[in-house]
């Protein structure tokens, strides 16, 4: 069994998971994503509890795909992305998968406190609609294109 | 054997040798009259003819050079003086007696005198002729001078060491070879003894101290320097000293060893104890009556038999009666004291000696004491029995109270005079004496303290004011009324007042010492600062909730401005999406809508970040660390870089420096400064330079120059205030709060900033740093 790239050009799907509880927010990146690149697959969880059910395939997230980048939003209701970031983290399962914070904070301290939980990157939104979507362009350009990762762990 | 002394000025006695007969019998008779003579003498005494032939010699001669005599007697001298003495016989024949006389010993000449055994050793000799029928004869005095000569060489060794620190001690010194010779003496050892140095250098210390040392040096050698040191010459050896004279006096010695080249030397620390015996011998016969405590009493005392006659009495007493000791001794009691002692001797010799100490003397009787010449004074006694092999006697300690009297008097003048000060202080006032008794108060103390007057009066201060008072009594007795003046009672002590209920109250006292006949009383102006330290702790009260307030204030802008950005990012994405997507799509007003909506949300956006930025300056207090000026401004400048090559602008600088502070907050002030230099333009390139100086004791003082507007001066203080604009938004787009952000920053640094300038001829904001050093 050799690495397979993943990749725009590679034969499998990309998936993306959001998890994000602003439906607002939720557009906005579909919109970014869609403009980068038309074939990546994002799926959104609204809050800390769905996202871990929908990576540990539990209830009715028995069947959703391993996701190849996570966008973890930081204040999220019932479990906050901080707990989420850190259950991923601590999990050989899932560990693996390049896990970024997407958020408005530009708090030092959820800075490093990302870090430390095991973050691949701090990314804070932009507020302007077309640096957004450069922001997401470079996501993609990044983790999708260039980025080699490693193999997809057999999953359930 | 030497002898201690024959002085040999006595010797030029040979001169009068009147005219000879017959040599051999001559020198028989010679012989026979001077033997006693010359074997006195300390030193080895040889006569030489003519021929330089030994005629006559002493028991020194033939010890010193280990002859017998028979074996000296009509040898050549050279034999024992090879060199120096047969060549002067000639010369020195010649000269007069009178020259002879002259010439000391001392000042003899130095050569070497050879033993039987060949072994040499240095001599000095001195001459004098002696008239004979043969012709003059030489007499001459032979001295060994080896020990002299040693003497010399440790002196020199000890010279640098030793000879102050003998000089410069207070009793006579000697430094004792281990022959018994003097090697070492100090000037006061030849004052004790009455000799020149010169005359004990070398010789045995017998001379001088008969008995008991030379027997020690033996012992004594072997001694360590550290048993030695733990002798203390009060605890010496004492001995008799022998002076020059003959006479004796007691002496006390301190032996210790003293290391040299030539042996362990012994070092005797000679204290004429002449004075202390007498006063030993004194102190003895008075030891049974107890002389030592009597005359060290502060009261005059006197002892008294049953019968009323003084047998003792101190100095003190002497001196209060005006009598000498021997015209009160044996005398009647009444003859000092009136009335009123001698009636009592009967009670108070059956007190026993725990009753007499469980009473004071305060607490004495009062009498009245009577002078030689008749004139009385107030006295109070303390009686007290002493066992005596004569039965018992009493002791009476008499304290004359004549200025206790007097201070009373003088108390209630001063009463009198200050009642009225003192009633119109303000201030609880008391007066105290040195004892930290309350002598007066005033009417205000009484109230402050919940006492009645006399419940204060006589009592301890120390009942009012507990601690911190009492014990600055002495310290503030003694300090001038000039220095008390000084103290203003404002910087007086905080001490806590006690009320009779038991309730204590913070009060601020002030001392100044008051003269009066007796002694000096201190005066306490005691200040109730309840009120006082009540507002203080309501200041600090309401410092502290201001303090909070504004933290929760910054947490509040802070948390607000970044929750505001959420929705605002909604506003302003979606607004632009509207633009993107349906722009010329919807008719113009459509467009001109979608625009203001763009505008709007875009300047709110800056103005939350702006006030985030703010907020963030008062968040991270006490960050400062050293910092390089250089590096910030040129980060500031690559956060500028659109900006710079957007306007073409020319940003400068000189070399900056290493400064304390928070660097990203230097970052942003120089980005601020820079940033608006290059914004607020004509239509020319903008051009910036930055710059720093010394600025008075480790501070620097930056500049940022610019060839923008300029500013009018009206305005110099109203643009670093918030959101405080000077330009029309079409003008310059801004929200007014970046140069509120760089005061912020500066005065977090402990610094100021501020601008001079002119319209059109640019600006030059200037702030200032503390160095890094």
């Amino acid at each position: 069994m050799t690495a397979m790239p993943v990749g725009r050009a590679g034969p499998e799907i990309v998936t993306v998971l959001l998890v994000e509880d602003s439906p607002g927010d939720v557009r906005l990146t579909r919109e970014a994503f869609r403009q980068a690149n038309p074939t990546i697959v994002m799926h959104v969880a609204t809050d800390g509890v769905e996202a871990m059910d929908f990576l540990l395939k539990e209830g009715a997230h028995a069947l959703s795909p391993r996701p190849d980048l996570i966008l973890l939003d930081l204040n999220l209701p019932r479990m906050d992305g901080r707990e989420v970031l850190a259950r991923i983290k601590s999990d050989d399962g899932l560990k693996t998968i390049p896990t970024m914070i997407l958020t408005t904070s530009q708090s030092d301290v959820d800075i490093a406190k990302a870090y430390q939980l095991g973050a691949n990157c701090y990314l804070t939104k932009p507020v302007q609609l077309d640096a957004f979507d450069a922001l997401v362009a470079s996501i993609v350009d990044f983790w999708v294109t260039k980025v080699r990762l490693a193999q997809k762990a057999k999953h359930g | 054997m030497e002898m201690p002394q024959a002085p040999v000025q006595d010797f030029p006695a040979y001169r009068d040798v009147g005219v000879s007969k017959e040599a051999q019998s001559h020198l028989a008779q010679m012989d026979g009259r001077y033997r006693g003579l010359l074997e006195a003498a300390p030193d080895a005494m040889v006569v030489v003819n003519q021929g330089g032939e030994i005629v006559i010699l002493n028991l020194q001669a033939e010890k010193k050079f280990g002859y017998h005599r028979d074996e000296l007697l009509g040898q050549k001298v050279t034999n024992i003086i090879p060199e120096g003495f047969a060549e002067r016989l000639y010369a020195d024949g010649l000269r007069s007696a009178e020259d002879a006389l002259a010439q000391q010993i001392d000042t003899g000449i130095e050569l070497t005198g050879r033993r039987k055994d060949g072994t040499a050793f240095p001599i000095e000799i001195m001459l004098s002729p002696l008239e004979s029928t043969e012709g003059v004869l030489v007499t001459a005095a032979i001295r060994d001078i080896s020990v002299r000569r040693r003497a010399d060489r440790v002196l020199a060794q000890m010279e640098e060491r030793y000879r102050g620190l003998l000089e410069a001690a207070p009793d006579a010194m000697v430094v004792v070879n281990q022959g018994g010779e003097i090697i070492i003496l100090n000037l006061q050892a030849e004052k004790k003894f009455g000799y020149r140095r010169d005359e004990l250098l070398g010789q045995q210390v017998t001379n001088i101290i008969p008995e008991g040392f030379a027997e020690r040096l033996r012992l004594d050698e072997t001694r360590t320097a550290d048993e030695a040191l733990a002798q203390q010459i009060d605890t010496g050896i004492e001995l008799t000293g022998r002076r020059k004279d003959g006479s004796a006096f007691p002496i006390e010695i301190m032996l210790s060893p003293l290391d040299s080249a030539e042996g362990i030397l012994v070092t005797a620390a000679i204290r004429d104890i002449t004075v202390r015996r007498q006063a030993e011998s004194h102190l003895a016969q008075m030891e049974g009556r107890y002389r030592g405590l009597l005359e060290a009493a502060p009261d005059a005392m006197v002892v008294v038999n049953k019968t009323g006659e003084i047998v003792i009495l101190n100095l003190q007493a002497e001196k209060k009666f005006g009598y000498r000791r021997d015209e009160l001794l044996g005398q009647q009691v009444t003859n000092i004291i009136p009335d009123g002692f001698a009636e009592r001797l009967l009670l108070d010799e059956t007190r026993t000696a725990d009753e007499a100490l469980a009473q004071q003397i305060d607490t004495g009787i009062e009498l009245t004491g009577r002078r030689k010449d008749g004139s009385d004074f107030p006295i109070e006694i303390m009686l007290s029995p002493l066992e005596s092999p004569e039965g018992i006697l009493v002791t009476a300690a008499i304290r004359d109270i004549t200025v206790r009297r007097k201070a009373e008097k003088t108390l209630a003048l001063l009463e009198g005079q200050y009642r009225g000060l003192l009633e119109a202080a303000p201030d609880a006032m008391v007066v105290v004496n040195q004892t930290g008794e309350i002598v007066i108060l005033n009417l205000q103390a009484e109230k402050k303290f919940g006492y009645r007057r006399d419940e204060l009066l006589g009592q301890q201060v120390t009942n009012i004011v507990p601690d911190g008072f009492a014990e600055r009594l002495h310290a503030d007795g003694l300090r001038s009324a000039e220095d008390a003046l000084a103290q203003q009672i404002d910087t007086g002590i905080e001490l806590t007042g006690l009320r009779k209920d038991g309730s204590e109250f913070p009060i601020e006292i002030m001392l100044s010492p008051l003269e009066s006949a007796e002694e000096t009383l201190v005066t306490a102006a005691i200040r109730d600062i309840s009120v006082r330290k009540d507002a203080e702790t309501h200041l600090l009260q309401k410092v502290e909730e201001l303090r909070k307030s504004n933290e929760e204030l910054e947490q509040f802008a802070y948390l607000a401005s970044h929750d505001l950005q959420e929705p605002l990012r909604m506003v302003t994405s979606y607004t632009q999406l509207l633009a993107r997507r349906y722009k010329g799509k919807l008719d113009t007003d459509a467009d001109e809508f979608i625009a203001y909506a763009v505008d709007g949300a875009t300047r709110m956006q800056r103005l939350i970040q702006d006030l985030l930025a703010y907020s963030r300056v008062g968040a991270n207090e006490g960050n400062l660390a050293e910092t390089s000026s250089e590096e910030a401004l040129q980060r500031a400048l690559a956060n500028l870089r659109g900006a710079i090559e957007e306007t073409g602008a020319i940003v400068t600088n000189d070399s900056l420096p290493m400064v304390l502070a928070d660097e990203g907050q230097l970052v942003q002030l120089f980005q601020n400064l820079v940033g608006n230099a290059i914004k607020y333009q004509n239509k020319g390139v903008p051009e910036v330079h930055v710059s720093a100086e010394v600025y008075g004791r480790k501070k620097w003082i930056f500049a940022v120059k610019d060839n923008g507007l300029g500013i009018e001066r009206q305005y110099f203080e109203r643009i670093f205030g918030m959101f405080q604009r000077l330009h029309k938004r079409e003008e310059f787009a801004g929200t007014g709060v970046g140069l509120a952000i760089c005061k912020k920053i500066v005065e977090r640094h402990g610094g100021t900033i501020s601008v001079e300038s002119q319209p059109g001829m640019g600006s030059t904001f200037r702030f200032i740093l503390a160095s890094s050093e």
